[in-house]
């Protein structure tokens, strides 16, 4: 496998919220590697979006990091004068857990990491052209002005597949359609040339035919300009169709990570086992789609033992008890769960599950194509 | 572009037609004791007589026509007892271009220093700079603008060495006045300000425009301030106007011979020409400033288009 870019190490995130704290992020542990296009998966309020803000210095105000590093490799020795600079076996790297000034997050943001926001219709500003909001990041990240600008904004509109660039270039937000938006947003972040590049669910806007389009061009994108993908998304197909490796989050830790095959076909997390369940997909027809029961602990109040085993009904006594370790399930699997344990025992995922490693021979490349 | 003007125009000169019969008509159901100081000692003859003279025996109508008759050869009339016999619009001549004055600039005044006190609130959102600027709004607006007009007048002069009558020609006796002017329309500007801009702030565009990597200043003046100006930008106009025709206490407080209050003096002695006169002016000012404010929005807002273009999507 290629370099580490970005080490996340025990990372907390804590959010103060009248007079309580929320603990939104619990010792997360991930490496991104170079080059690679790695999906964050998880339910709405597992901290998958609150996790790659902090790479990009936009946590809310009331939010904190009490504990943790992230390391990233992307800038070599370019700021070893900084506090949070260090050097390890994977190189020298800056700790961006260690910014504290928005100047030092002007390194980082655009020109190294870059995001992809939500919605496409809200994220561009409404009384700017087209080409001047693009025109921005390569003034910002390539002092590129004028003519050159002009021509180079041109360039990228044509590579985000939008037709007669000239005339959309002067356009305002508001004359184009949303699958327009985010190509113009994808232009922008593209216009600023970063190494990682998050896609915050880019896609859940957009109508079905336009996301199918819209995940091919970031795929077209990223090998142009090797770029490091981060996909947020609780969107399973999207998983498969775009990510190398996956990482499944839940109550503010990652319970498993592996290869996309890995995760799709040998899941080993009950969470991972329920989250897959729950796809459409593999419902048998007449029968009611399966859900997983309850809600999501209260990040309120710490938790005990592993976060999923409330609403496990198969869970171990351990699992109330006391938080599992990861275990490794192959060298670039890991997972967080007892079940792992060599003196767990012997539990067999559910049906669907076994019904999906079967899949996993024949169905794998008619799900690349949707 | 021109067709929409023109239509603009059309439908303003309508509204001014409306306006300016129904106060036509209004003044006239007026009691007729008014036009004459000692009516309980006339004659019924020379009340006719008198009523005659004005022209106000005749049809409503033929009033009515008479006037815009005359309004359309540039004819306001004379005025009856305000200025006795003197031609409505000389005597208007000689109180717009002071009133016009003080008014631009405590406009500008208004700005130089509103905007800016809003740019600095909405930057610095529940820190010192913006509570004492809250404050001062709350204060501005809670206090009755006659009191604190009296403070700056007595303290003011006193301060300043001046005479409580304003002198057009000593430059120093103008700062006073304007600085009164321009108190409600400072806290009016930066309270709307800042509050425009706090909206903004909170946009999705701005945090696409964080992650691109441009700087707080940046941010500021190139996504925020531009963006939060555009629903400001409509009232400026007619704040603006409405400035230069309303003082009314200002000009009387330091006996300034501009428009305020003339409209409620005519009023009270019954002088029609006049109060048509006046009415007139204000209702072009009035029409005008929406008029304005209106080509502003487009001008500054390319979502807001006056024309409507084909193949839109």
């Amino acid at each position: 496998m290629s370099d580490i870019i970005l080490s996340v190490r025990n990372l907390h995130v804590k959010f103060n919220l009248r007079g309580r704290e929320l603990h939104a992020l619990r010792g997360i542990n991930l490496d991104v590697y170079d080059g690679e296009s790695l999906a964050i998966v998880g339910e709405s309020g597992s901290g998958k979006s609150v996790l790659n803000k902090n790479f990009i210095g936009l946590l809310d105000k009331n939010g904190f990091i009490p504990e943790g590093e992230i390391r990233y490799y992307g800038m070599g020795d370019k700021m070893r004068h900084y506090s949070g600079a260090g050097r390890d076996e994977h190189g020298s790297y800056i700790d961006l857990a260690r910014f504290t000034r928005s100047e030092d997050w002007l390194r980082i943001r655009g020109s190294e990491i870059c995001m992809i926001p939500q919605d496409p219709m809200t994220s561009l500003n409404p009384l700017k052209t087209i080409g001047w909001q693009i025109a921005e990041a390569l003034l910002l990240h390539r002092g590129m002005k004028g003519r050159m600008a002009y021509e180079e904004v041109i360039r990228i509109l044509e590579d985000v597949r939008i037709d007669d660039p000239c005339r959309r270039y002067k356009q305002y937000p508001h004359e184009l359609s949303g699958g327009m938006r985010q190509r113009v947003v994808i232009a922008i972040a593209i216009a600023c040339n970063p190494r990682i590049l998050i896609c915050d669910e880019p896609t859940t806007a957009l109508d079905v035919t336009i996301q199918a389009q819209v995940l091919h061009l970031i795929r077209e994108l990223k090998e142009k300009y090797h770029l490091t993908v981060i996909f947020i998304t609780h969107d399973l197909g999207v998983v498969a169709n775009i990510a190398d490796r996956v990482a499944v989050m839940y109550a503010g830790d990652i319970v498993e990570y592996g290869l996309v095959d890995e995760i799709f076909y040998d899941p080993r997390h009950p969470y991972t086992w329920a989250l897959l369940s729950s796809l459409p997909q593999l419902g048998v027809r007449g029968e009611e789609l399966y859900a997983i029961k309850g809600t999501p602990p209260n990040l309120f109040r710490e938790v005990q033992g592993d976060a999923f085993a409330a609403r496990n009904p198969q869970a171990l006594e351990i699992d109330k008890r006391q938080l599992p370790p990861y275990f490794e399930v192959s060298p670039t699997h890991q997972a967080r769960t007892w079940l792992m344990d060599p003196r767990a025992p012997k539990m067999e995922p559910p049906a669907v599950i076994r019904k999906l490693k079967e899949l996993g021979r024949k169905g794998g490349e008619a799900d690349a194509e949707n | 572009m021109l067709k929409y003007l023109l239509k603009r125009f059309a439908r303003s000169l309508l509204t001014l037609f409306l306006i300016l019969t129904i106060v036509f008509i209004l003044v006239r159901q007026m009691p007729i004791e008014g036009y004459f100081p000692n009516f309980e000692k006339m004659t019924q003859e020379q009340i006719d007589n008198g009523l005659h003279q004005m022209g106000l025996d005749q049809p409503m109508i033929v009033q009515l026509g008479q006037f815009y008759w005359n309004l359309l050869h540039g004819d306001l009339g004379v005025s009856r007892v305000y200025n006795r016999g003197k031609p409505v619009w000389d005597i208007l001549k000689t109180k717009i271009p002071i009133s016009v004055q003080l008014g631009s600039l405590s406009i500008l005044f208004s700005m130089l220093v509103g905007l800016p006190m809003g740019v600095i609130m909405a930057k610095r959102k529940g820190k010192l700079a913006d509570h004492l600027g809250t404050g001062f709004i709350v204060l501005i607006q809670a206090v009755p603008a006659a009191v604190y007009y009296l403070f700056i007048q007595l303290y003011g002069t006193e301060l300043l060495g001046l005479k409580l009558r304003f002198e057009p020609e000593n430059w120093v006796s103008w700062l006073l006045p304007i600085l009164s002017l321009s108190l409600g329309n400072i806290a009016y500007y930066a309270m709307w300000l800042r509050r425009y801009m706090v909206d903004e702030s909170t946009k999705d565009y701005i945090m696409l425009a964080r992650i691109k990597g441009a700087s707080d200043g940046r941010i500021m003046y190139h996504h925020i301030f531009r963006n939060a100006f555009v629903p400001m930008a409509q009232y400026l106009p007619t704040s603006f106007l409405n400035t230069v025709v309303g003082s009314i206490y200002i000009e009387s407080l330091w006996s300034i011979k501009g428009m305020g209050g003339l409209l409620v003096d005519v009023v009270h002695k019954q002088d029609n020409n006049m109060i048509l006169g006046i009415v007139l002016l204000f209702a072009c000012v009035g029409i005008l400033g929406l008029m304005l404010g209106d080509l502003l929005m487009v001008l500054f807002d390319p979502r807001i288009s006056i024309v409507k273009k084909a193949g839109e999507d």
